[in-house]
């Protein structure tokens, strides 16, 4: 119960801000339209005839929905920290009975509230309006791929909080932020399908967390899964969601010791 | 007899800090060979405060004040020493300890920047657990003492100074903390918000019994709210006890300042005190303070002044003292007619 309130307040407290900031999360928004713009690219080059099986339409629907997706999982927490601790508002923080990252989880999904508020209208009309275009929307695709967005956001927001404690040791991590931002585009399939890669880089692939953040929810939608590939993809993220939690709890105990040494 | 609030046995905490030459030769050496200095913040302090004491806690910049008060809330672990804080060993930080104390830093703040104050109120009050009722009641309350009005209604960052710290202090105090940690609380603030924020705090302690630490740069925080100080200077404590006792201690004279309408000699002067200042019409004395009034008697009568003024010399300067020079044996019985007695202002028997 008393966590049920907490969040809501801080939810309450995050969506004022949401409004607040409106106009920039709309241009932090904008950023994402990269995957429009290799959508266009991919289109030009599948006019000749499909590539790698993947047909024009297939094109729109994967692009279209990793657009949601890559909506849904931003995370900004490494940014939060860093500047947290630079400046020092990270005391009044650490002084109240509640973990500082709930604040920030509670504001990262208010903010996906009022993304979503944007995003599925054009998605589902721009779904819609696209001949040829079919997806898996039975009810356990469905429900497989809001469970998968869940832990990729989970999983994204894990590694940039890592990074982000890492402010306790570097005063430069939110270019290792930067730069796994870089990484993700790649390895996540952001700007190509995975299923364009060669396999022996797919093969590579499925054992880091990369394919899980974005390629995976959005094949489930496109019901390029069979039923095991859905359950191994979704224990792989459960996987790596359990890794991030438990790193990310005793690197923040050290860090937080640290920091407690040398200058709260 | 109730058990301290704050207890402190031989704290100490000791920073790494590594050094730089400047330059650019200076960065490259730096990166590859770290030379690192040990900086003693709080060298072997002990004390203890009872419940609802109001303690002033003075030093210099660097002295180790915010050091303390970031050990006392729990922020920084200590280096070696025991510290207590209602029960609680501080740097665990655990929830029920965190619900029962409060840290206000002048030059740091909780409030949401970008929302008004009432948007952070809200938040705390799920985060702490206040009951609404309790809630309400607290927030009429801390209105009521800090004239809070319209402001916990407007965004945080169009505050003036003045009116944030207020909202800060509601934010801070909206739990009814036992134990507020103040730092600097009166920063920055014109002189008509610093006595605002001094008749809360003494208000707050009053209704609540609140334990309160405080350290402040303005001397007349100090005089207005504590009888008890603790003054440290480079980690080391200095004195601990009664603020009028230190002064008397410090400086046992009054300040007597004279106007004639006839020109008298400094000589004159001499046989009554310590001649500070003197230029015939005007003269500023330094007399015994047990003797004060008695020696105030012979000057209307003997000079006939047509004006004489009493006071207590500045607190600053007795702290300036006290900082530069520790504390000094009592000093004898100040004599108006010795020479020798005249050497006996603090600020001179110190080297």
């Amino acid at each position: 119960m008393r966590w049920i309130r907490a969040y809501l307040a801080l939810a309450r407290a995050g969506w004022a801000s949401v409004l607040e900031y409106r106009a920039q999360i709309v241009i932090w928004m904008s950023t994402s339209l990269l995957m429009m713009i290799m959508l266009a690219v991919w289109l030009g080059i599948s006019r000749a005839g499909p590539v790698s099986g993947f047909s024009s339409s297939d094109f729109v629907a994967y692009f279209i929905v990793g657009w949601v997706v890559r909506n849904l999982t931003a995370v900004w927490v490494s940014w939060e920290l860093e500047y947290a601790v630079r400046s020092g508002q990270l005391s009044p923080a650490l002084l109240r009975p509640i973990h500082p990252v709930h604040k920030e989880i509670a504001w990262h999904w208010v903010e996906k509230g009022f993304r979503m508020a944007i995003v599925l209208p054009i998605a589902t009309l721009a779904l819609a309006l696209t001949p040829g275009i079919s997806l898996a929307l039975d009810l356990l695709s469905v429900v497989a791929f809001v469970v998968s967005v869940f832990l990729a956001w989970l999983i994204r927001f894990m590694i940039d909080y890592l990074i982000g404690i890492l402010s306790f040791w570097s005063s430069q991590s939110t270019a290792l932020s930067t730069g796994m931002e870089g990484i993700q585009l790649v390895l996540t399939g952001t700007i190509a399908p995975l299923a364009l890669f060669p396999q022996a880089v797919q093969d590579v692939l499925r054992w880091t967390p990369f394919p899980y953040l974005l390629n995976f929810p959005v094949e489930i939608v496109m019901g390029r899964l069979s039923t095991e590939g859905i359950a191994s993809g979704l224990a792989a993220q459960l996987g790596w969601s359990a890794l991030g939690i438990v790193a990310a709890w005793v690197v923040w105990r050290t860090g937080i010791r640290r920091y407690a040494a040398f200058g709260a | 007899m109730t058990s301290p609030h704050i207890r402190v046995a031989h704290l100490r905490k000791y920073y790494q800090v590594h050094e730089k030459e400047p330059g650019l030769m200076g960065s490259v050496r730096a990166f590859f060979a770290r030379r690192y200095r040990t900086v003693k913040a709080v060298d072997d302090i002990s004390f203890e405060i009872a419940p609802g004491e109001v303690v002033g806690f003075l030093g210099p910049n660097g002295a180790g004040k915010t050091t303390t008060l970031k050990v006392l809330s729990g922020l920084l672990y200590p280096t070696a020493g025991e510290v207590n804080v209602l029960g609680f060993t501080p740097f665990k930080r655990e929830h029920p300890f965190l619900k029962q104390i409060t840290l206000v830093m002048g030059q740091k703040q909780q409030l949401i920047w970008d929302l008004p104050p009432i948007e952070t109120f809200l938040v705390n009050q799920a985060i702490y657990e206040i009951p609404e009722a309790e809630f309400r009641a607290t927030l009429r309350e801390l209105d009521d003492l800090l004239e809070l009005g319209p402001l916990i209604k407007k965004q945080t960052r169009k505050l003036s100074l003045g009116e944030r710290m207020k909202c800060e202090l509601a934010a801070a105090l909206l739990h009814r903390p036992k134990v507020l940690f103040l730092d600097e609380p009166t920063i920055g603030l014109d002189v008509t918000m610093q006595a605002r924020i001094r008749e809360f705090v003494a208000e707050y302690n009053r209704r609540h019994g609140a334990t309160v630490l405080l350290t402040s740069h303005y001397m007349a925080d100090v005089t207005a709210l504590c009888e008890r100080i603790i003054v440290i200077n480079k980690g080391c404590l200095l004195y601990d006890g009664d603020f009028r006792a230190l002064i008397e201690r410090m400086a046992p004279y009054k300040v007597v300042r004279l106007h004639f309408e006839r020109p008298v000699t400094c000589a004159q002067l001499q046989a009554f005190g310590q001649v500070e200042a003197c230029d015939g019409f005007t003269a500023t004395l330094h007399v015994p303070r047990a003797s004060a009034v008695e020696i105030a008697g012979q000057l209307l009568t003997q000079l006939q002044p047509d004006d004489l003024t009493f006071e207590d010399p500045p607190v600053e300067d007795i702290i300036r003292d006290l900082f530069a020079g520790g504390l000094e044996p009592p000093p004898p019985a100040m004599q108006p007619d010795a020479p020798a007695a005249l050497q006996l202002s603090p600020r001179q028997t110190t080297p």
